[in-house]
């Protein structure tokens, strides 16, 4: 176990570092910089800058710098929010793009793993194919027309939640943004809990708990769910990405302050420091998240030894 | 009934299960038949033959299209797909032809620069003119929906075709040349694999951003095909593993055939199955990507307009003029939900044991 921890570290350290440099990279070689915009700003003050954060120096030694940076895990301050630090800034929207993520992952674990068990259990019903086919509907409507349809409906024509405003959380400006971010991952996981059920459902274990006359209930909760989930679990990973990007979504449609829309700007308005910071924070988040669903796959499967 | 051959044991009515019911009644009461049920069908082909009737031969993919066409879900997507991507091409020719209204012309009377409901005139009156309204420049929605429709599918396909190209390259050499070689470049993947690349997509399209909407869409194409490669690989991979120690190959390798030679034409045209199927899965991914890009700024530029760019205009007006952004919306998603189900489908058709699924 602690060899595949440490052998699992060995691969996510420099996969953590080929983001970051290819970001930098992405940065630097495109044309123009922070600095250039609509208006020319004189030979000798662009000079000045230049000087100031270095970027007149060969470009390994900036490299290094930024390096050095990443490792001691202080980005620096923002270009464009000045005198505030890429560590605060994450640090303030963080919290907001957690929470709404979570609770939108929670709620989907919840729903999707019982409409997925539902359908499996009641393979080729009308029960199963309706699930199915909401959720291939939930897989299709890309959630930035998902969320403006909500707003439509329960803000603009019932006026039971806010359309955009952050109240903080919880509450029920936070109502509409986690149901628009929660749709997607629901699909996936009641298709992926259906498919793992199916396949469970007629493996010889399960055959072995109903002939030694366990109750239908403790053989699909004990038996068939512990199997079944494995590939849930192991979607957990790539459904971070995703939460990511459907958070940067959410957080325009509803106009959240999180870290998807900081994102966003900072790419917008080339602020280097706070892009390097943001996609570090990702990245090191993402890889260290694989690790724990991988840790966590070899408890669910019996099978897996490291 | 010839009594001096031994018959077919069992009634016909009570067949074997196992015995698929379209294909049984090749062998009729008085055939030869003394191996057990479950080989009765290729025995009785085989007397058939002898006799002389004519077995029409069933291939692969004429199975598997059999197979396509029993999905009613798969059959409904197919339809779909194919009426959407019709009227999208043809559709903005036809507008053109029989109103006059080209996807961006802007009406000239001042009155009519205005977004105005689903079937009606400026005026209120009922009207088969906008069948889907206009826009806040007066232009009719049906016809930029369609145009919409090009460009997203056409994102669609050639992104798809790119990893498809980067993607079965990748996985077939490293397949094929097995050993160290493959062990590094799956590794490669592997990596890649937990990149958080749609960052990395941000990251470029906004540092790289074109002037030229042209511009601006080769980028897109370039950046979505190169990230989408990956699961291709590993299945291409994985096919050519299997395929490679095969006779077929064997026998080109004696006949000194050279090895890219046998990588691309004797291995590559026997992993189509797989590689045909994860490619209609891809291009609803990929289209739904360029509406996310599209969404944030990122993707196709005026005077071009994908689906994503249209819902996105339109949700800036969602509460008085709900149909901008409910039309591209919903014919996005109907698109989007039907080439899954195709995908489906084709995965099911082209992979029986994957089938009951």
């Amino acid at each position: 176990m602690i060899s595949f921890i440490i052998r699992r570290l060995l691969i996510t350290i420099p996969t953590i570092l080929v983001v970051i440099t290819l970001t930098w990279g992405l940065i630097r070689l495109a044309p123009g910089n922070f600095y250039t915009g609509e208006k020319q700003i004189p030979k000798a003050i662009e000079n000045n800058i230049r000087e100031k954060y270095g970027l007149n120096k060969p470009w390994y030694v900036q490299y290094g710098k930024m390096m050095g940076q990443v490792v001691r895990l202080d980005f620096g301050n923002s270009l464009k929010y000045e005198g505030q630090s890429v560590n605060q800034i994450i640090g303030r929207s963080l919290p907001v793009s957690a929470a709404i993520g979570l609770s939108a992952y929670g709620l989907a674990l919840i729903v999707g793993i019982f409409l997925g068990s539902v359908a499996a259990l009641k393979q080729n019903s009308k029960g199963d194919y309706a699930s199915m086919a909401l959720a291939m509907l939930g897989i299709s409507i890309p959630n930035f027309v998902l969320g403006p349809i909500l707003v439509l409906v329960f803000s603009l024509s019932l006026y039971w939640f806010p359309p955009a405003r952050w109240y903080g959380f919880p509450s029920r400006g936070a109502v509409l943004p986690i149901l628009t971010l929660s749709a997607l991952y629901m699909a996936y996981i009641a298709r992926l809990t259906r498919a793992g059920m199916l396949e469970v459902l007629r493996s010889d274990y399960i055959r072995t708990a109903r002939a030694k006359g366990l109750s239908e209930r403790q053989v699909v909760i004990r038996h068939a769910l512990r199997g079944g989930l494995l590939p849930v679990v192991s979607f957990t990973g790539p459904a971070l990405a995703f939460l990511l990007t459907g958070t940067v979504v959410v957080e325009r449609i509803f106009a959240l302050p999180g870290l998807g829309n900081y994102f966003i700007q900072a790419s917008l308005n080339r602020d280097e420091p706070l892009i390097i910071g943001i996609v570090a924070f990702i990245a090191i988040t993402l890889l260290l998240m694989n690790l724990l669903v991988d840790i966590a796959y070899g408890y669910m499967d019996p099978r897996i030894r490291y | 009934m010839n009594d001096d051959k031994p018959t077919i044991p069992g009634d016909l009515d009570k067949r074997e299960p196992g015995l698929t019911p379209d294909l049984a009644p090749t062998y009729r009461e008085g055939d030869l038949i003394h191996t057990a049920p479950e080989f009765a069908i290729a025995d009785a082909d085989v007397l058939a033959s002898e006799r002389g009737d004519v077995i029409p031969g069933t291939s692969l993919w004429r199975d598997a299209w059999r197979r396509l066409l029993k999905n009613k879900l798969a059959v409904f997507g197919m339809i779909v797909v194919s009426i959407v991507a019709i009227a999208s091409i043809f559709g903005p020719m036809i507008i053109k032809k029989t109103t006059g209204f080209a996807p961006d012309s802007i009406p000239s009377d001042a009155k009519l620069i205005k977004s105005y409901p689903p079937f009606k005139t400026p005026d209120g009156s009922f009207s088969w003119l906008h069948p889907m309204g206009t826009d806040n420049q007066g232009r009719d929605m049906l016809a930029r929906v369609l145009q919409g429709g090009q460009i997203s599918l056409m994102v669609g396909i050639i992104a798809t075709l790119v990893s498809l190209l980067i993607g079965v390259t990748y996985g077939a050499v490293a397949g094929y040349l097995g050993g160290r070689i493959d062990n590094l470049m799956m590794r490669v993947v592997d990596i890649l694999y937990s990149l958080p690349y749609i960052i990395l997509v941000i990251v470029l399209l906004a540092m790289f951003r074109r002037n030229t909407p042209m511009g601006q869409l080769l980028l897109l194409f370039v950046a979505l095909g190169s990230v989408s490669w990956l699961t291709m690989a590993r299945i291409v991979r994985g096919q050519v593993l299997s395929l490679k120690n095969q006779e077929f190959v064997l026998a080109a390798r004696a006949t000194g055939v050279s090895t890219p030679r046998i990588i691309f034409r004797h291995i590559v045209p026997n992993t189509l199955g797989p590689v045909i199927v994860y490619a209609t899965l891809t291009i609803p991914t990929v289209m739904l990507t360029e509406a996310f890009l599209s969404f944030l700024g990122f993707g196709v530029q005026a005077p071009l307009a994908s689906w994503g760019t249209l819902a996105t205009n339109g949700i800036q007006n969602i509460g008085i003029f709900p149909w901008q952004m409910v039309f591209p919306g919903v014919t996005m998603a109907l698109t989007l939900f039907s080439l899954n189900f195709l995908g489906d489908g084709l995965r099911d058709a082209l992979d029986p044991q994957m089938r009951k699924l």
